[in-house]
């Protein structure tokens, strides 16, 4: 089966190719096939994964580019790592497209949608299958597109146009970094296979600045597409787009990209203790810098992608922590449960058409499935027991205790109390209380929106399981199998880190409860020890705003100035030149009379002067 | 023997090939522009006639040259005028300067 | 140089072509361009008998100053020949013309000054036509032939495009 995963990335390049030639005919039948397309990846995933579990990893390659000594290979590679987001991929790409065909239900550019997240899936699902740099930077640009198509799929929506922009610029940035890195990278190592690089490395092969400085700028790419700091605005912004994409690209694959990147580079990070602990300081700050944001926020959609944010700086921080197993399996927990939260709030959008929470309230009753399932995701991705985030986020913890850093665990011991207030902020002001504005026609969403939900409301639950202090730790031990270099599958930490962990959480749902349910505790209570702070919180630390007077006006600065030289010495050469040909162009028009005579007189006077200055130079007879 | 130099000849058919190049270039009557190259073609048989007779080994190929150039230059001559007849049929007139379908 | 009665000779006609061909580019009638080029033809024959060749002046007045001048004749008298030579052809032009031409002049007259060609005596004028004649008709039999097609090919042109007016007025 593993030889033919080739295969996976192609069922939803041949339903984005169908669906750009024969959308406008198929019209609603589009939306089958590209279920049925993806239904076809997500089989030969699972068989792909299954396969995985008792079989060693596979690749293959062929040869794609000689230059000289250089052969630039293409081929795929199905090991632990791939395998696993091969399934998380196809998995969420699938409940996607069937969820989507309820809430795009009715949109004129139907086809056109379907057509876009089929070219996404085969982006995603291309990168988690490459074995070389180069091919992952080729599909990581295409994941970046299909990014930016579907964050401006209503693109007559200023909004919308904007955050596309801002998107695909701001990930340009990161992708600079990765770009020079990957291209020290094969300048060193005269690879772009990850193996050849991992062995140049580990014989030492690689000075040790060279690593840390390719390791560092390979992060930088993670950084924009993962939304860390500072390069975290666009995802917030990226909202704007369909919720259905936001659940697929902005909580459970690309943005995971990043940490899968790292993940699947982790030996060249292992190998520089600067860049590792580079990558977990920017996670932990990362997870608490956007969790007090999302403290504040009122819009759902933006509640949730502050909190993705903050989760992907949970997953940077477990890696550069050295948990590599954490890092992965939080990534697995969170496309799960962070995919169902943002299905449910699409759910409740659709519901009551708005996404501002001030105005919903008491859905409870109205969405009998949504709320739970809203609820369900809520508690797993505040880390209450039992639940697939407690897992996860306690790996993390052990993580970071275990690394070493102190300081970083204490940030994320607050940035967990925080993840777990404004999430139940966010389901009590959602499904509780009084209605806060007319609700009119409040319904349940159709079967086709609710299936992917339960099912991924299942798997918040039990996909915590594999991995787990109590009833063994097969998925850690499977994902590090034949490669201790990543460590060990399960990292024995003290006990009261759980506890604490357990604490911090119920603790944050606690507050929630007083504040936001029983109102025993002033909602302005945060606001009432300094407004100051709630103002900058609610601006997002005015980090949009100091890019706007920083770089983006130097950029404007700088582009003005070329633009004044532009104009006026480019174009004035420009016009110069286009003056000169004219002129002569013009002039010689002008003797294109159509005489025979003049072109005879022309002509045989050109003819005498050449004999002239033949016979004065006494060229003639001698 | 002749007691007239080769370059007497020479030169005489030198001025006349100028006066009709001359005129060839110059006049605006297509008639006449006609005429002045059959005059350019009477130069260069002067010269052929010349070189038939002066020169290390006199041989009368030059003058059957002449005569073929002017076999060909009466050839030209006629088809020339047919052509300027059927010109002048559609453009009514004959000044040259009015003949420039060439541009367009 | 001697002035024999060749040379006088020479002289006269080669005066007369001359000024036949100062007649034509300066006298403003068409018609009487067209005459003074006679003079010019028929001064040229002369030079030709000068040449010891008989046979290719009588060809000169008989083709040049007899069929020719009258076909140009019939041009003009089909066409505007009440049209004076107008003087409007740009000064410059001329001008330049000119300039090139007196260059041109100038350039070639440099390769004849000083050309002393050797001269030895010939035969060239004894039978003149009987000579022609026998070349023609032995070494030169296939351009001969084709002169033929080639004046076949120019009556028919001729007169096809003489005949294309009916045509046209047929057709509308």
């Amino acid at each position: 089966m593993m030889e033919n995963a080739w295969l996976i990335p192609l069922f939803p390049l041949l339903s984005f190719l169908i669906l750009l030639l024969f959308g406008k005919r198929l019209k609603k039948a589009s939306a089958y096939v590209g279920i049925i397309f993806t239904l076809a990846s997500l089989i030969f995933s699972i068989l792909v994964l299954f396969e995985r579990f008792s079989e060693p990893t596979y690749m293959t390659k062929f040869e794609w580019l000689t230059i000289g000594d250089l052969h630039l290979t293409a081929g795929f590679e199905v090991n632990q790592l791939n395998a696993l987001m091969l399934f998380i991929v196809s998995l969420v790409s699938f409940l996607v497209h069937t969820y989507s065909k309820g809430y795009m239900n009715g949109d004129e550019r139907f086809p056109v949608f379907y057509a876009y997240l089929g070219l996404f899936t085969f982006a995603m699902l291309g990168l988690v299958l490459s074995p070389n740099l180069l091919q992952t930077y080729i599909f990581w640009e295409l994941v970046g597109v299909g990014s930016f198509l579907l964050i401006g799929f209503y693109f007559n929506k200023e909004e919308a146009k904007a955050a596309a922009k801002k998107a695909f610029i701001m990930t340009r940035i990161g992708d600079v970094g990765l770009f020079i890195g990957m291209i020290l990278l094969f300048w060193e190592t005269k690879s772009f296979e990850y193996s050849e690089i991992f062995k140049a490395v580990d014989s030492g092969a690689v000075s040790g600045t060279m690593i840390t400085l390719t390791a560092i700028l390979i992060f930088i790419g993670a950084v924009g597409k993962s939304g860390q700091f500072p390069l975290h605005t666009w995802l917030p912004d990226a909202m704007e787009g369909p919720t259905p994409v936001s659940a697929l690209i902005h909580a459970a694959t690309m943005v995971a990209a990043g940490v899968y990147l790292v993940a699947a580079l982790f030996p060249l990070f292992l190998a520089s203790k600067t860049a590792l602990l580079t990558i977990a300081v920017i996670g932990a700050f990362t997870a608490i810098f956007a969790a007090s944001i999302g403290l504040v926020q009122t819009d759902i959609k933006r509640v949730l992608a502050y909190s993705t944010v903050s989760q992907l700086g949970y997953m940077m921080l477990a890696l550069g922590s050295g948990g590599y197993v954490a890092g992965v399996f939080h990534l697995m927990t969170h496309a799960f449960f962070k995919a169902l939260l943002f299905l449910a709030a699409g759910s409740v959008i659709h519901a009551v058409h708005t996404q501002n929470i001030e105005e919903m309230g008491g859905l409870w009753k109205k969405l009998k499935l949504t709320g739970p399932l809203f609820l369900i995701g809520t508690l797993a991705i505040s880390g209450v027991p039992l639940l697939s985030g407690f897992f996860s986020k306690d790996e993390i913890l052990i993580a970071a205790w275990e690394g070493g850093h102190p300081i970083l665990f204490l940030l994320a011991l607050i940035a967990a109390f925080m993840t777990a207030f404004y999430m139940f902020r966010l389901f009590f002001m959602v499904f509780t209380g009084e209605a806060r504005s007319e609700m009119k026609h409040v319904h349940e969403s159709p079967n086709n929106m609710t299936f992917p939900m339960i099912l991924l409301g299942v798997l918040a639950i039990v996909a915590g399981y594999v991995n787990t202090p109590w009833f063994g730790s097969f998925f850690g031990d499977w994902l590090v199998d034949g490669n201790p270099a990543l460590g060990h599958g399960h990292i024995e930490g003290p006990i009261w880190i759980m506890i604490a962990a357990t604490v911090v959480s119920l603790l944050g749902i606690y507050v929630a409860y007083l504040m936001y349910f029983k109102r025993s505790l002033s909602r302005n209570w945060l606001s009432g020890t300094g407004d100051t702070l709630h103002t900058i919180l609610l601006n997002k630390y005015y980090v949009d705003e100091f890019y706007q007077l920083t770089v983006i006006a130097f950029t404007k600065g700088f582009s003005y100035f070329l633009r004044f030289i532009d104009v006026f010495v480019v174009e004035g050469l420009v016009k110069g030149v286009v003056g000169i040909v004219q002129g002569l162009g013009k002039t010689g028009s002008k003797m294109q009379t159509g005489q025979v005579q003049t072109y005879g007189a022309v002509a045989f006077i050109g003819l005498a002067l050449l004999a002239v200055i033949f016979a004065l130079t006494g060229g003639y007879l001698r | 023997m002749s007691s007239v130099p080769a370059s007497a000849f020479l030169a005489l058919a030198l001025i006349l090939f100028c006066i009709g190049l001359y005129g060839a270039l110059t006049k605006r009557n297509t008639v006449i522009v006609l005429i002045s190259i059959e005059l350019m073609l009477n130069a260069v048989n002067i010269n052929l006639v010349t070189f038939s007779k002066y020169g290390m080994t006199p041989s009368i190929t030059g003058q059957i040259f002449a005569l073929f150039a002017i076999c060909v230059a009466a050839a030209e001559a006629s088809v020339g005028l047919a052509i300027l007849i059927a010109l002048y049929r559609t453009k009514k007139t004959v000044n040259i300067d009015e003949m420039n379908t060439m541009k367009n | 140089m001697t002035f024999s009665g060749e040379f006088l000779a020479f002289m006269g006609l080669a005066l007369v072509a001359i000024i036949g061909g100062v007649l034509l580019l300066n006298l403003t009638k068409v018609v009487h361009m067209v005459v003074a080029l006679i003079f010019t033809f028929v001064a040229i024959a002369g030079i030709y008998v000068l040449l010891s060749a008989e046979f290719i002046a009588a060809v000169q007045i008989l083709i040049y100053s007899g069929a020719i001048t009258i076909i140009m004749l019939f041009g003009i008298m089909l066409t505007k020949h009440d049209d004076e030579s107008e003087p409007k052809t740009g000064k410059w032009r001329k001008i330049l013309v000119f300039l090139g031409i007196v260059g041109f002049a100038f350039a070639v007259y440099i390769g004849i000054y000083n050309f002393n060609i050797e001269q030895v005596p010939t035969t060239l004028h004894e039978n003149n036509t009987m000579q022609i004649g026998k070349e023609l008709y032995s070494k030169y039999i296939i351009p001969f032939e084709l002169t033929s097609v080639l004046l076949l090919v120019a009556l028919v042109g001729s007169i096809i495009l003489a005949k294309n007016e009916k045509k046209e007025a047929d057709s509308e």
